[in-house]
């Protein structure tokens, strides 16, 4: 892919200003809509503002709100929520990923049906998916403590149940709605491969196991940088899941930073609170954003 | 090259923090307008004094069935709790249409969702609800600040077709809030124990009359290799298994408030309380931790549970083939207590309120609706539909009691009912989400008894604060 | 990559497939079924996978008691709204992005992915409290708005990267031919990327209609959405997966429309076209 950026010989002051034009309503649009509410909330974020409050007064506080978030212990316990959460269901969907794209890489007419059946997940409403596999988790009946039964395996309270359990089983829903998406960008991955090396490499007569360690995975290491940085992204912003299988519990084993923030603001509406604790959560993406787009700014040059 | 891109983005980035650091030192005033005064000042008395008088003094005497609908083409939204009642809404709404012209769209929500998209109507001011059902606990909240609309001028306007005498003195805790009342007596619930008379029966064993007998009953009816289980609680984290410890709290004779009315959680009895719950547990069906209402109700009409306890309004449900599969074995008594204590009845339920934000005209029609409920006719109906009584009269219309032939007993308990035990403090909400995550979390093994309470004393105090 | 594969190797490569298609598949096998499944059978241990008593109950109660058809029309205004505005608003925007030789310009385009990757709730926080102020708390204006600013910052992107790949050469004859940058845009360059236009107009579309948290606070009684309608299906009565299992049917028929019908455009939507090349 050819960059935009490489300066071109003519560069019209006529251009650049209709170019301007066409950009200008957007700018406004995102300056009013999106980047007017996070100074905003910077703003709400040094006040004391409790929308419950009587009067609704707002105090100034300075930087209380940031001081106490880093002594609450339940930020602390969801922070480490949503890492777990995070590492867990990015390895996770990367390995699969990869596998399921190895497996249905193949251009036959079945193996295209079944990629596009494998696609309905991500198509769809994460609070269904929720409620769906809350269904299926259901101690008493649902379906998978039944076969696990069967299978002599003791679902103990169930799997969302149970604290030691309650997490996987979330990360299981997060996996079963976005492998197929790691295996979209690792098809293509896959798919954009060159063969010389492969032919080279059967010459010397290497196994396909090791072509795939020495040459496939070194290849797909681009591909494996956008896969890892766009789903921890993703995955920084869930909510949907948690507020319908567990709200945050048993005990406080899958709170995640996202859904205690709802709770504390939308819930509560401890405003001021709610709006430092999503600043704290707005600087961790977005040093996560910058490396995203570093990334991507190399491969595209 | 690239280097250059990511130089303009950290200038960009940097001319960012700049407006962040402008807006701040800027200082205190944000970009919004100061907050609009509050709902409190405005229509409750405009509401209740002359304009009815002027429009049309008749309606307030003839609600039904007369030529005269002075609300007809008044549009009135309901927020619903997902509750046995809303069956009965469903039903008597549209006969409530028919006679008054006006119009009532009832949005269902459940407990959770109702709390949230109620509180956010009121300190948004948005009045997208008129009318609303109002838990019993959050009465004082709502008072303290005015959420609702005080319906005292009304009362007192309409007493004397309201029949207030009827009313069980404890169903006005369903609202009331010191001297003043923020809701109607809409469902009043009594706290009973539900058994499987048959199961009972088949074990030689009589319903316990103390929490410890009941833990005895309870082990002594588990069978985990059958599925079958001594009692169904209420476990999932949130406000459910918060409302079962408080029940429990109360049957212990335990409080979650000291003796000045503060909310004092960690004490030695509570603790002894949720050690209580922590040893019945072991009785319960596996997916307890996860138990909402409705799943609990669900275990007990499946047939897997030989007791539960339960709010009173969801017997009838129990004869109900339909979704039953215990009609004809189910008894109900008062929930046990700890040895050596008087029997204690707790009381819960809704009231039905108006919201303070909505027009004047808005409120008035809506206390229509509310008085034309509460009527000892349309109760028998709202009865029939599976709601439930706020009077007297139809705890003792004959009628009713050959239909539901438990109701003697819960007039019994309404007439000795607390309804207070989950104390209906402004501060409720934070109090019962502190012990909706804590108490689950000691159910589920994260920490000890002590450790729950004392982290959900901390979070309380950090949150009234 | 292609070689010759042993007997035994095809067996588990098949059998393989076949897990992964039961495992993606089950869950939404068990909600169409259960959909059509009385409450009481779709609490029968062991599970009626095939044989059970159907009934269209669900359904019948779906659309007359839970009244489907208003979150469904909600649904429609607020996706149909987000994304034609988020298409008005970004593919200009990403053609001047791609077409502009300002070096400013140019990389100011990635302010927009960056705006992208904010937090949901970072965002919902200030938005509704500012909504609140301007009194548009409950009206379709305020989810739209707050969609299209996700929405749009994705369809810069997106056709910003379409736009690249479209060859410049008919636009600068047709400048030549003194056509304004407006026309060259109209009439030459938008044509060629209708594909574009449809991946990102399906994104969008999908974005919002599956959207929940926004919906949650932003809608009234009257603006709910599909999603928030499912979650009445829950009661404090009975456990109602039948009634969430119908009501979620009408919520997921564009997910599989698109996956099935649509998918090579919705691929590249939701890969922000990061896998194409």
């Amino acid at each position: 892919m050819k960059t935009p950026m490489i300066a071109r010989p003519r560069l019209s002051l006529g251009g650049e200003l209709s170019y301007l034009g066409m950009l200008a309503p957007l700018l406004i649009f995102v300056a009013a809509i999106a980047v007017y509410p996070l100074l905003f909330s910077f703003g709400i974020s040094l006040f004391k503002y409790r929308l419950t409050d009587p009067n609704q007064t707002k105090t100034f506080i300075g930087l209380a709100n940031y001081l106490r978030a880093f002594s609450d212990p339940v930020v602390i316990t969801s922070l480490k929520a949503t890492i777990l959460f995070v590492v867990g269901t990015v390895t996770t969907e990367i390995v699969l990923g990869l596998g399921l794209a190895m497996l249905l890489v193949a251009e036959t007419r079945l193996m295209q049906i079944i990629r596009s059946f494998l696609l309905i997940p991500m198509a769809l409403p994460s609070l269904v998916v929720g409620l769906v596999w809350k269904s299926l988790y259901n101690a008493d009946f649902g379906i998978i403590p039944y076969y696990l039964k069967l299978l002599g395996i003791s679902a103990g309270h169930g799997p969302l149940g149970e604290i030691s359990t309650a997490m996987p089983a979330v990360i299981l829903v997060d996996v079963w709605q976005w492998t197929p998406l790691l295996m979209v960008i690792f098809l293509a991955g896959l798919k954009s491969l060159p063969i010389e090396p492969y032919e080279a490499a059967r010459v010397d007569g290497a196994s396909r196991w090791q072509s795939f360690v020495f040459i496939t995975l070194p290849l797909l290491k681009p591909t494996f940088l956008i896969a890892l940085l766009l789903r921890t992204m993703q995955s920084f912003k869930v909510f949907d899941i948690i507020y319908a299988t567990t709200a945050g519990g048993p005990g406080t084993a899958t709170s995640v930073l996202n859904y205690h923030i709802y709770t504390v603001g939308m819930v509560f509406f401890d405003m001021g609170y709610a709006a430092s604790l999503a600043n704290i959560l707005l600087a961790v993406v977005a040093v996560l954003s910058i490396l995203y787009v570093m990334v991507l700014e190399r491969q595209q040059a | 090259m690239r280097s250059k891109t990511l130089k303009t983005i950290f200038q960009l980035l940097l001319m960012l923090t700049i407006v962040l650091l402008t807006v701040q030192c800027a200082g205190t005033p944000t970009p919004a307008p100061p907050t609009q005064p509050p709902a409190a000042t405005q229509p409750p008395q405009a509401a209740t004094q002359p304009p009815t008088a002027a429009t049309a003094p008749p309606a307030t005497q003839a609600p039904a069935a007369t030529a005269e609908k002075p609300y007809a083409g008044v549009e009135l939204t309901l927020a619903s709790m997902t509750d046995q009642y809303v069956t009965a809404f469903r039903y008597l709404i549209p006969i409530f249409e028919e006679q008054t012209g006006v119009k009532i769209t009832m949005d269902e929500l459940g407990y959770v969702d109702l709390y949230q998209k109620l509180t956010a109507d009121f300190v948004g001011h948005t009045a997208n609800y008129d009318l609303m059902t109002v838990d019993i606990v959050w009465s004082g909240e709502y008072a303290k600040n005015k959420y609702t609309l005080p319906l005292d001028d009304f009362m007192e306007r309409d007493k004397a077709e309201l029949g207030l005498d009827d009313i069980l003195p404890v169903a006005w805790t369903l609202g009331e809030w010191e001297g003043k009342h923020w809701a109607y007596p809409l469902a009043g619930y009594a706290n009973v124990l539900n058994y499987r008379k048959d199961v009972l029966a088949e074990h030689n064993i009589q319903p316990p009359k103390t929490t410890k007998e009941l833990l005895d009953v309870a082990k002594a009816l588990t069978d985990a290799t059958n599925n079958f289980y001594g009692i169904a609680l209420l476990g999932a984290k949130g406000p459910a298994v918060a409302q079962d410890f408080m029940a429990w709290a109360q049957q212990h004779g335990s409080t979650m408030l000291d003796e000045n009315g503060k909310i004092k959680v960690n004490t030695p009895e509570n603790v002894a309380v949720l050690e209580f719950m922590g040893e019945l547990i072991k009785y319960a069906p596996p997916g307890t931790t996860d138990y909402w209402w409705d799943q609990r109700e669900t275990a007990f009409r499946s047939g897997s549970v030989a007791m539960m306890e339960g709010w009173s309004i969801a017997r009838a449900g129990y004869e109900d083939p339909k979704i039953s599969n215990v009609v004809g074995k189910v008894d109900i008594t008062v929930a046990p207590v700890a040895e050596g204590m008087e029997p204690r009845y707790g009381f819960g339920g809704w009231g039905i309120g108006i919201n303070a934000d909505s027009d004047p005209k808005k409120q008035e029609a809506a206390w229509l609706f509310i008085k034309w409920l509460s009527t000892p006719e349309i109760q028998k109906e709202w009865i029939r539909h599976d709601g439930a009584p706020i009077r007297r009269s139809t705890l003792e219309d004959p009628e009713l009691v050959a239909e539901y032939p438990w109701f003697p007993i819960l007039l019994e308990s309404f007439i000795k009912g607390d309804g207070d035990y989950r104390p209906r403090i402004p501060e409720y909400s934070i109090l019962q989400d502190a012990l909706g995550s804590y108490v689950n979390a000691y159910l589920v093994g994260e920490m000890g008894a002590q450790a729950a309470l004392d982290a959900a004393q901390k979070q309380i105090e950090e949150n009234i604060r | 990559m292609i070689m010759k594969q042993k007997a035994y190797e095809k067996i588990l490569l098949n059998g393989l497939v076949i897990l992964v298609i039961l495992f993606f598949m089950i869950p939404i096998y068990w909600l169409i079924t259960t959909s059509f499944k009385f409450g009481r059978e779709a609490f029968v241990i062991p599970p009626k996978w095939v044989f059970f008593e159907f009934t269209l109950d669900n359904y019948i109660e779906a659309i007359e008691v839970a009244k489907v058809g208003r979150f469904v029309a909600n649904s429609l205004i607020i996706s149909t709204g987000a994304t034609t505005l988020s298409l008005l608003l970004g593919i200009p925007a990403g053609y001047a992005f791609a077409r502009s030789k300002s070096r400013l310009l140019n990389s100011s385009s990635f302010f927009f992915l960056l705006l992208l990757m904010v937090p949901p709730v970072a965002m919902l926080i200030p938005f509704y409290l500012i909504m609140r102020n301007l009194s548009l708390l409950g009206t379709y204006w305020a989810v739209i708005l707050l969609d299209t600013a996700f929405d749009a910052s994705f369809v810069v992107w997106m056709m910003r990267s379409y736009f690249v790949d479209v060859p410049r050469e008919m636009e600068e004859a047709a400048l030549v031919d003194g056509a304004t940058h407006f026309d060259a845009f109209f009439k030459v360059a938008l044509p060629l990327s209708i594909p574009g236009i449809i991946a990102s107009a399906l994104y969008c579309f999908i974005f919002s209609w599956n959207d929940f948290l926004f919906a949650l606070m932003l809608t009234s009684p009257k603006t709910k959405t599909i999603p928030l309608g499912i979650l009445a299906s829950f009661s404090a009565v009975e456990i109602g997966w039948g009634r969430m299992a119908a009501m979620s049917m009408f919520a997921i028929i564009p997910a599989v429309i698109i996956a099935l019908f649509l998918n090579r455009y919705f691929v590249q939507g939701l890969t922000f076209g990061a896998t194409k090349g």
